[in-house]
């Protein structure tokens, strides 16, 4: 019996150098987010996917470390450097967060598996606003600088970002109001608190089934694909991109990142890129994002690290003329 | 826990000890404020404006207890704590240590029954394996309920490691 | 009333074999969630989430919201029997429940804080079955502003109670606001007072801070009396439980206002926390007796108890009306309502009435059966306290602290709660007030936050606090309730209070 054993052990010792990676121990999935946010939704549906088609063998631990932005999950993967039982969910604030606050991790202390989905940005007002497009309500924020309030989830984060960056398109001042949560700034804006937001299409969803928001233009290069109205016989694909309707901004997104702490072997990266990217080739994968109205879009390797590079270029620019930057 | 034995610590050293360590904390979080600027700017108050006058308070008050403690006669010949209930509470809370750092190195699991077995054997008295009995079961219960049921990791050490447990 | 139709349908879909397994299994897991330190009802709906995906979503919503309630009431419990309020929004209910159980009456204690709990949820469903279109268009009248008014309000109505050091009470309210500091500000998106420590980034968590003050810290003042003590004699008869429900009427007008807190709280969104700190501090400020609270006074179990459910139950209000969680399991749900292809939304009364008001009539229908099941364990409960201390002692220390590791991982918060043990210690033989701290942490940044949105609404101008009826009316019953201690002794109606307390001090 010992004998077996041994040489089991001794075999598995030899032969692991020439397989690849399969975990054989629980799967720590960090999100980046508290509960009930848009990367534990991310997180949450990988997780259902891989376990309903069997893609890993080990099972899946989900935990929160939304504390911080979502720099405690970064910090906290980041201190297992080579561990690959350490799989982090994220948006772009992976690499944004070292920019604009101290934090104790760099973006390179994490290792890009793949981008998944981009989550698009729409401007919205009130439902009973005098403004049914874009050019109306940049023309009425350049009349009257600083007084147009703009709101938005967290600080120095995509959302002011894109704020700051519209303010300098156009050519306009606006204010910026950060609160807790996407949620809160739309429920902000249903109640005619604020003037507007950039929410992403599935925070202001619900108020603008009830007409209580309207969305004036959307950030992709192109309109969103044609489905079922929402509103008023309104869909999605009504909403004109921003550049169509006279902002120049041609896009402005959010890719839904996974990350593994640096210092892993490419074995491992190559063993999960394949298992997300059999995610997000699954029916379930398709509804998730039609049903959040994200654009599901794989991104791996170079084409993971060439978006990044662009993302980085664009926000450090704003950054720089904002006085954001921390280092 | 020598100074224990001798006697008791009065109510006023404590009070006056007490007083210190809160406004130590006031000024720590002062300090911390000022570097994340107190000001008030047209944004309205800035990172460290509320913190910094919390920190300040936190001293006042702090300082208003310590010179009552100091000059007041309120708590004279009062007693914080004697000699044997002292023992006691340190017969409790010095395991708790050793519990703590066991744990950093063995894992929560290990730590656990070592310390229930520990607690119950020396401060309860009971039969040797009456209290391995109770340590593996809180341990084992632990296990079932939150890395089974619940799926949440608990810190684990290297012979659960070795065991091929995760 | 098309509402009640809609209702009777709802109960027609819910009251079947089926639906009735999942509510008990929901509620079961919900208590061992709440009862654990640690876990959190957030944590356990989102750990049973993937399991809801291949339900139907009537069924999904059924077994996490049953567990949600059973975690509300299993952190009534550890509150009680332990002094570890397994949730923040029980701590309210240490401070009399504590004291009741340990006199021997833990049964009485449980049977108050699971009766008041159950009626406070039910309130909170018949506000939702009767005002749900109201009191969303209350709820959209609320900002910034109207927010920090809120919290004032809070915190008004609970400070100046107790007979502490007016110092201490301060240094205890700001170190409050200090640990709700710690990590990252929302307004400036920096961190602030981490001090270059990692562990900091995440802030200080409340839990990890109760456990050690609260938990820990009872048990240091409870070992000085020996560690070989035995539990306590508490005679547990299941006629206790049956006396107390008839106890229950003469709280009559407690267990009213603390609904009406409760219902206003859960749908603002300022949450349960704040319902149930407001409850008792009110309940005790309108006492004429108030010699008994902090002792073991039945009101200071059931008042917190009531408010902290009605505002639990109500809080799911905004998140179906208007897509906005009143609460961090609220968030949950709602992440789940959109796996399983529902908008939360004001739409979703329009088209999904059967999935809104089969939820409807499942609370009614939930609650109920989580006081029933709760109630035939309250003896089983009760008869935890007469373990000897030197077995529940460590078996406490154990969970507090695995509970502790599980919030964040994080063996930093071991050292924490161990910290906040020997302060809580010496804190509570310093007579220095924990309930501020406590307050001050949960609702400090909120405030904070809300007061920095409305400045930078304002342009930095305080005229926005008085700028509409609204956050007008809420201001003055703020000042109102900070300054009723004086108008209270003006009238005369603390005199007998104040020669008694200071009797007492001598």
């Amino acid at each position: 019996m010992l004998r077996k054993i041994t040489l089991a052990l001794l075999a598995m010792t030899m032969a692991a150098p020439a397989l690849a990676f399969e975990p054989t121990r629980p799967v720590e999935f960090v999100v980046t987010s508290g509960p009930g946010g848009g990367t534990d939704n991310f997180a949450r549906t990988v997780q259902s996917i891989i376990s309903k088609h069997k893609l890993m063998k080990a099972p899946v631990v989900v935990t929160n470390k939304g504390g911080g932005s979502g720099a405690e999950g970064f910090v906290y993967a980041a201190g297992y450097k080579g561990d690959p039982y350490k799989l982090t969910f994220g948006t772009n604030n992976e690499y944004l967060l070292p920019s604009v606050a101290d934090v104790p991790y760099a973006p390179e202390d994490l290792t890009p598996v793949a981008a998944l989905a981009l989550d698009e940005f729409i401007v919205w007002v009130n439902g009973e606003s005098k403004f049914n497009n874009i050019k109306d309500f940049v023309a009425a924020a350049k009349a009257e600088p600083k007084a147009v309030q703009f709101g938005g989830s967290q600080s120095k984060d995509t959302d002011q970002i894109l704020v700051s960056t519209i303010a300098a398109t156009a050519g306009a001042e606006f204010r910026y109001i950060p609160f807790k949560s996407g949620g809160e700034a739309a429920v902000q804006l249903a109640g005619g608190h604020i003037d507007a937001n950039v929410n992403n299409p599935n925070e202001n969803r619900g108020q603008w089934q009830a007409g209580m928001v309207k969305p004036l233009c959307v950030f992709r290069p192109d309109r969103f694909p044609k489905g079922t109205a929402v509103h008023d016989g309104k869909g999605w694909h009504d909403i004109p991109t921003c550049a169509e309707a006279g902002l120049a901004i041609d896009s402005y997104r959010m890719p839904r990142t996974v990350w593994l702490p640096a210092g892993v072997e490419d074995d491992v990266v190559a063993f999960y890129r394949d298992v997300l990217k059999k995610v997000s080739e699954t029916p379930e994968w398709a509804d998730y994002v039609a049903k959040t109205s994200q654009t599901s879009k794989f991104m791996a390797g170079d084409d993971f690290n060439a978006y990044q590079t662009a993302d980085r270029e664009n926000v450090r620019k704003v950054l720089q003329r904002e006085g954001w930057l921390v280092k | 826990m020598a100074e224990f034995d001798k006697g008791s610590v009065s109510r006023r050293t404590m009070e006056i000890v007490t007083a210190l360590l809160t406004s130590a904390a006031g000024l720590s979080v002062c300090y911390g404020s000022w570097r994340s600027g107190i000001g008030w700017s047209e944004m309205g108050p800035g990172a460290g404006y509320f913190p910094f006058y919390i920190g300040v308070l936190i001293i006042l008050g702090s300082l208003v207890t310590l010179l009552r403690s100091i000059f007041l006669s309120r708590f004279r010949g009062e007693i914080f704590i004697d000699g044997k209930r002292a023992r006691s509470v340190f017969g409790f809370f010095l395991p708790i240590v050793a519990f703590l750092i066991v744990s950093l190195f063995l894992g929560l699991y290990i730590g656990t029954a070592l310390y229930i077995f520990a607690s119950m054997k020396w401060q309860g008295g009971y039969r040797w394996w009456i209290c391995i009995l109770a340590a593996l079961a809180v341990s084992a219960l632990f296990y079932i309920v939150f890395e089974i049921g619940f799926q949440v990791p608990l810190l684990k050490g290297p012979v659960e490691n070795w065991l091929g447990i995760y | 009333m098309g509402n009640f139709g809609y209702l009777m349908d709802g109960f027609a879909t819910v009251i079947t074999m089926h639906h009735i397994v999942i509510m008990i299994a929901g509620v079961m897991l919900g208590i061992l969630v709440g009862v654990l330190p640690g876990l959190g009802a957030p944590n356990g709906v989102s750990l049973l989430l993937p399991l809801t995906f291949t339900m139907d979503p009537i069924s999904a919503i059924i077994l996490l919201s049953c567990m949600y309630w059973g975690a509300l009431f299993g952190g009534s419990t550890t509150s009680i029997l332990f002094n570890i309020p397994g949730e923040p929004s029980s701590v309210a209910t240490t401070f009399d429940g504590y004291p009741m159980a340990r006199s021997g009456q833990a049964t009485r204690a449980l049977t108050l804080a699971f009766m008041s709990a159950g009626i406070g949820a039910l309130a909170g469903v018949m506000m939702i079955t009767l005002l749900s279109s109201w009191v969303a268009r209350f709820a959209l009248q609320f900002s910034s502003p109207e927010f920090f008014a809120v919290y004032f309000l809070a915190f008004a109505s609970f400070i100046g109670m107790g007979s502490n050091s007016a110092a201490k009470t301060l240094v205890m309210m700001m170190l409050g606001f200090a640990f709700a500091t710690v990590g990252m500000d929302t307004i400036s998106g920096g961190l602030r007072l981490t001090f270059g420590l990692t562990d900091l980034i995440k802030g200080v968590s409340f839990l990890v801070a109760v456990m050690g003050l609260f938990g820990l810290g009872e048990l240091l003042l409870t070992t000085e009396e020996g560690l070989r003590f035995e539990g306590i004699k508490a005679r547990v008869r299941a006629i206790d439980v049956v006396r107390t429900l008839k106890e229950m009427p003469r709280y009559g007008w407690s267990i009213l206002r603390s609904t009406i807190i409760g219902i206003w709280m859960g749908i603002t969104p300022a949450g349960p926390t704040a319902a149930s700190f407001m409850s008792y501090g009110l309940a005790r400020r309108f006492a004429k007796d108030k010699s008994q609270f902090g002792k073991g006074d039945p009101r200071g179990i059931v008042s917190p108890e009531t408010a902290d459910h009605s505002a639990g139950t109500s809080a799911l209000l905004p998140m179906l009306a208007l897509g906005v969680p009143g609460s961090a399991t609220a968030a949950v749900m709602m992440g789940g309502l959109m796996i399983w292809g529902l908008t939360p939304g004001p739409m979703l009364f329009i088209d999904r009435p059967d999935f809104v008001w089969g939820l409807i009539a499942s609370m009614y229908i939930g609650n109920v059966v989580a006081v029933l099941l709760v109630l035939t364990t309250v003896p089983l409960y009760a008869s935890i306290l007469r373990v000897p201390f030197s077995i529940v002692g460590p078996v406490i220390v154990a969970i507090i602290f695995s509970g502790a590791y599980q919030i964040a991982n994080s063996t930093f918060d071991l050292w924490l709660v161990l910290g906040f043990g020997v302060f809580g210690y010496l804190f509570k033989k310093l007579d220095y007030p924990i309930a501020p701290l406590v307050l001050a942490m949960v609702l400090g940044d909120k405030a904070e936050d809300a007061f920095r949105q409305s400045m930078l609404m304002s342009n930095g101008s305080l005229t926005i606090f008085w700028s509409n009826p609204l956050v007008s009316a809420i201001m003055a019953l703020g000042l109102l309730m900070l300054v009723w201690p004086l108008i209270a002794t003006a009238i005369g109606l603390r005199g007998s209070r104040r020669r008694a307390g200071q009797s007492a001090k001598a």
